[in-house]
């Protein structure tokens, strides 16, 4: 797929928040039944802006845009998220949201990977973003990047399964408009999956109550839990 | 993509502190931000942004009145609850309601299905004490229509859903996914006795049929209707009591009311003005304006229908005949295609186990001895000692009997939960059966310090193979082990199921299927290799001389009887996989099989395979196959096509025979002190239907080798390795699809382009 020659592709930049930001709105909320809030772009922008890339058209305006984030999950290594990726309609099937990924995912790699050098090679141990002193170098490396799309978006699964993305699980009616997900997963190294966290799914729903697990007959373990 | 749906949950307030001005603090604080200057609390998180609204943006405030906009226009509709209706409008909206009742079954939030209805807004708000004030307005309506028919109608409506939202509220239901039980601070008429609506509804109708000037076609529509909710409200009220009733008399008559009733949806006349979606204003909810959610007829009608059906069939499984058939009749049931309604998902829970008891009669104790003594403790001394009957401490079946409580306490409720687990939506089961994986991974260590103990006790003989060390049986930790590689198999096949696995992920995922499969095989030779040795021991000890050998006969022969079904059954899985697994490799070797991922992918196969090994990687037992050994075996390197087709054709042959013999055991184990069997149920044929579809998956594969192996001889050896085939991986649903879990590929020649 050859890229269109007359776009620009851009990183975000917090300087021009205004004038990024509505028209990022405009081409996300087209695809939505509901608006995500300023909050939400702003959860993003705020913390990962450098993960966020812009493509322009000749006259400048927005036609395309991918917004990510990379934290430690669940106090584990680095893991990536592909939080919104819209194209417009018109600029479809050009390979510019693929790029836009490419983009965001070498943006990811890279930013890590500078950080290992600035953590071990020039004797500097504290690394560039706050919060995270005493972690391990190696886990700055993106261990995954993860997302989900719709069920019936085959397009974007097609898109994200090309550059190397497994379906993990289907999600239940995950969208308001009652339509499942697939989440889908890409390591970027070895040992990611051996590492063990906390059974709780940050993207499923909060579990009725406190301390039940996630196995079946949650509610029902009050009347289980009389046996003894 | 974002969910844009989380859960918006108001934070919980700190009542009690009196409201004070923060103006003054506030201006003070923010001038100390530069313009444009973003601060963000450290805890707050991305669902708390996901959850956020926009005040006094229209999208995502609903009480946000726009300027311009008159209040009383904004909030109230025009329209008018006491305005005689004709029949047509009558019908027209009883079926809207209908669909909406049903949108609200189907997992939709009230606000966008029944509380749009300005008739129900009316009934319900402010909330009525008494039947009497559950009227549409202050002023009764002039029109018996309106003010008796419609009005008993839209009572035992909002009835029913009160009885639906009690049960499904009370069992284990993912909120949004499932069902939303949101109910806006509206009371859905819980404090008012059935009877009541009973009364209403057979005034109603007769009523109407007394009246001489409305045309018999729409006197019969709405009669039908009326009769519809009088038993739907029945059938519900009913409930757990069918355990005691045994009746699905309700039901069956909801489904005679339904043929007529669909009969005569055309008559109607929608009102679309009588549904608003400014009530959504008015409701305490924290939600942005969402829309009105419209369901076809046609649909609320089939959800209907399947709803009491399935409760109907429900009767046929509530007769205890042991643990396998239990397991088969739930298992049948809830795989049935539309996955049962969360109604009847939720009531099947309750069934399942309420009380500690199953099916409200056999105490979860017994149901696990039964499994027990089904699979590895036939007649055993384990399973027969009682602290009731033996109270001394020190006799070994006083310690015994201490044990096996201690075991009983720790194992039933994981045990009934892997029985329940299929009322879970199908995504959920699956990462459900992720977890209590490793739950079982830990249950199995535990269970085998139990064995341990046991033994002793029970002064188990060891059986000594070949020369070899001594070996003991570890029933109950083998027991575990089984429950867990039948999790194992599930995993795989409930992924393909759900269309987990990508097309050259295929060859490697039947691979894994029959390696958990032969592991399973060796597990159950060794838990019979121990039930036969134990069999010998009692023969030999107890003679002819013991008055209850007989009863140990049969235990032992019920014992080989089950572990001979599951043996034939997951020789026919394990055959299948072998042969689809040979099939995909060849395909896969000549770059003929689809492929998701492209070359410029990020990740590798290495890498891929650590994501699909994710939920084994902490399990003991089975070992994890390491990625070199898995490549070796899934890639049958050093194997010729020719080999593996023709270990394909071998697998495909056996596994037809494995099928129709595990069709031929059936779907039940007969009880073989009933004297005659009951004829086959709906729930037996639903079972019967899927074996014989998975046959037809088999035949399907047997074309599938014989055309690869065609076009193989056909291949010239000098030409690249690619071969003159198409390939289609049909989709779960479609038609060529047999088998929701057996992927079978379309194999045909390509067609030559001219």
């Amino acid at each position: 797929m050859s890229n269109a020659p007359d776009l620009r592709y851009v990183r975000y930049e917090n300087s021009r928040e205004n004038e990024y930001v509505a028209a990022m709105r405009q081409l996300i909320s087209k695809d939505l039944s509901e608006p995500y809030s300023i909050y939400v772009y702003r959860y993003f922008l705020y913390q990962w802006g450098d993960l966020c890339f812009l493509a322009m058209d000749d006259k400048d305006e927005m036609v395309g845009v991918v917004v990510s984030k990379l934290e430690p999950h669940r106090d584990g290594p680095l893991r990536g998220y592909i939080a919104m990726l819209a194209v417009r309609e018109e600029y479809r099937g050009r390979g510019i949201a693929t790029k836009l990924v490419r983009m965001a995912i070498d943006a990811m790699i890279e930013r890590d990977a500078d950080e290992v050098c600035l953590s071990s090679g020039d004797g500097c141990l504290i690394p560039k973003r706050g919060g995270l002193e005493g972690m391990v170098a190696d886990l700055y490396v993106p261990g995954q990047i993860v997302l989900e799309t719709e069920i019936t978006n085959t397009g974007a699964m097609k898109l994200y399964e090309r550059l190397g993305f497994l379906r993990s699980k289907q999600l239940h009616r995950y969208y308001l408009n009652g339509n499942s997900a697939y989440r889908l997963v890409l390591y970027l190294k070895e040992g990611v999956g051996a590492i063990r966290t906390a059974l709780v799914d940050p993207y499923g729903l909060p579990p009725p109550a406190p301390g039940l697990s996630d196995a079946c007959g949650g509610h029902s373990h009050a009347n289980m839990g009389s046996l003894i | 993509m974002l969910p844009n749906n989380e859960v918006r949950v108001p934070h919980p307030r700190f009542a009690q502190s009196a409201p004070r001005d923060i103006t003054a603090e506030f201006t003070k604080a923010a001038s100390k931000l530069n313009t444009g200057q973003l601060v963000k609390d450290e805890t707050f998180t991305l669902f708390e942004a996901v959850g956020a609204l926009e005040i006094m943006d229209s999208k995502m405030d609903s009480g946000y009145i726009a300027p311009g906009e008159n209040l009383a226009q904004a909030l109230e509709d025009d329209y008018d609850v006491q305005r005689p209706l004709t029949p047509e409008e009558v019908v027209g909206l009883m079926d809207q309601l209908l669909c909406h009742e049903v949108a609200w079954h189907k997992g939709h939030p009230l606000s966008q299905t029944l509380f749009t209805s300005i008739y129900l807004d009316k009934l319900l708000w402010p909330v009525p004490r008494t039947m009497d004030d559950a009227r549409f307005d202050r002023v009764p309506s002039d029109s018996p229509l309106v003010n008796l028919v419609l009005r008993a109608y839209c009572l035992a409506l909002v009835k029913a859903c009160d009885f639906v939202h009690l049960r499904v509220a009370t069992e284990y239901y993912y909120e949004e996914e499932d069902f939303v039980s949101q109910l806006y601070n509206r009371n859905l008429l819980s404090a008012f006795d059935i009877s009541h609506f009973h009364r209403l509804l057979d005034q109603a109708v007769s009523w109407v049929a007394e009246q001489s000037d409305i045309d018999q076609k729409l006197k019969d529509a709405i009669h039908c209707r009326l009769v519809f909710r009088h038993e739907f409200l029945s059938a519900l009220q009913q409930d757990v009591d069918v355990l005691e009733t045994r009746s699905a008399e309700n039901f069956t008559s909801c489904i005679a009311q339904l043929r007529p009733l669909t009969e005569t949806v055309t008559l109607g006349k929608p009102v679309p003005d009588a549904f608003s979606l400014k009530i959504q204003r008015k409701l305490a909810s924290t939600v942005p304006p969402r829309p009105m959610v419209n369901i076809t007829s046609d649909d609320a009608l089939a959800h209907l229908k399947r709803l009491c059906q399935d409760a109907i069939d429900m009767q046929q499984m509530l007769d205890y005949t042991g643990p396998s058939n239990f397991k088969t009749a739930i298992w049948t049931l809830l795989s049935r295609k539309p996955q049962p309604s969360i109604y009847i998902r939720c009531l099947l829970q309750a069934l399942i186990v309420s009380n500690m008891t199953i099916l409200g009669a056999v105490p979860v104790k017994q149901f696990l001895y039964d499994e027990l003594a089904e699979l590895v403790l036939p007649a055993n001394i384990l399973l027969e000692s009682s602290t009731d009957e033996v109270e001394v401490p020190s006799d070994p079946r006083f310690q015994i009997a201490q044990r096996m409580d201690g075991f009983m306490k720790r194992f039933a409720q994981p045990f009934v939960d892997t029985v329940r687990c299929p009322c879970l939506n199908r995504c959920r089961m699956r990462r459900t059966l992720c977890h209590t994986l490793v739950d079982w991974d830990n249950l199995q260590m535990e269970a085998e310090e139990i064995d341990l103990e046991l033994r002793t006790l029970s002064a188990e003989p060891p059986l000594q193979f070949q020369g070899g060390e001594p070996t003991w049986s570890f029933p109950l930790s083998s027991w575990a082990y089984h429950q867990k590689l039948v999790q194992f198999r599930l995993i795989l096949q409930m992924g393909f199921e759900l269309s987990i696995y990508s097309p050259e992920e295929l060859p490697g995922m039947y691979w894994y299927l029959s390696h958990i499969c032969s592991t399973h095989l060796g597990h159950i030779d060794r838990i019979r290799t121990f039930t036969v040795a134990a069999r010998k021991r009692d023969l030999m000890s107890t003679g002819d001389r013991s008055g209850s050998s007989s009863q140990k006969a049969s235990a032992f022969h019920r014992s080989f009887h089950a572990l001979e079904r599951l043996t034939t059954h997951i020789i026919a899985v394990d055959a299948f996989a072998i042969a689809l697994h040979a099939l995909y490799v060849v395909l896969a070797r000549h770059n003929v099989l689809p492929s998701a991922s492209s070359p410029q992918a990020y990740s590798t196969d290495r890498l891929r395979y650590e994501i699909r090994m994710k939920p084994f990687i902490p399990i003991t037992l089975p070992e994890l196959v390491p990625y070199e050994e898995y490549q070796r075996e899934a890639g049958l390197e050093g194997d010729s096509d020719a080999t593996i087709l023709e270990r394909a054709s071998k697998a495909i042959t056996e596994a037809r025979k494995a099928w129709e013999a595990t069709l031929a055991n059936g779907a039940f184990i007969d009880d073989p002190s009933a004297p005659n069997q009951p004829p086959p149920s709906a729930i037996e044929e639903d079972w019967k239907r899927d074996v014989k579809n998975t046959m037809r998956a088999c035949i399907g594969t047997s074309l599938a080798v014989e055309a690869a192996k065609k076009a193989l001889s056909t291949a010239s050896p000098t030409e690249d390795k690619s071969l003159n085939l198409e390939v289609i991986v049909p989709e779960v649903g479609s038609k060529s699809r047999w088998h929701d879990w057996w992927v079978v590929p379309q194999v045909s020649e390509k067609k030559s382009k001219v």
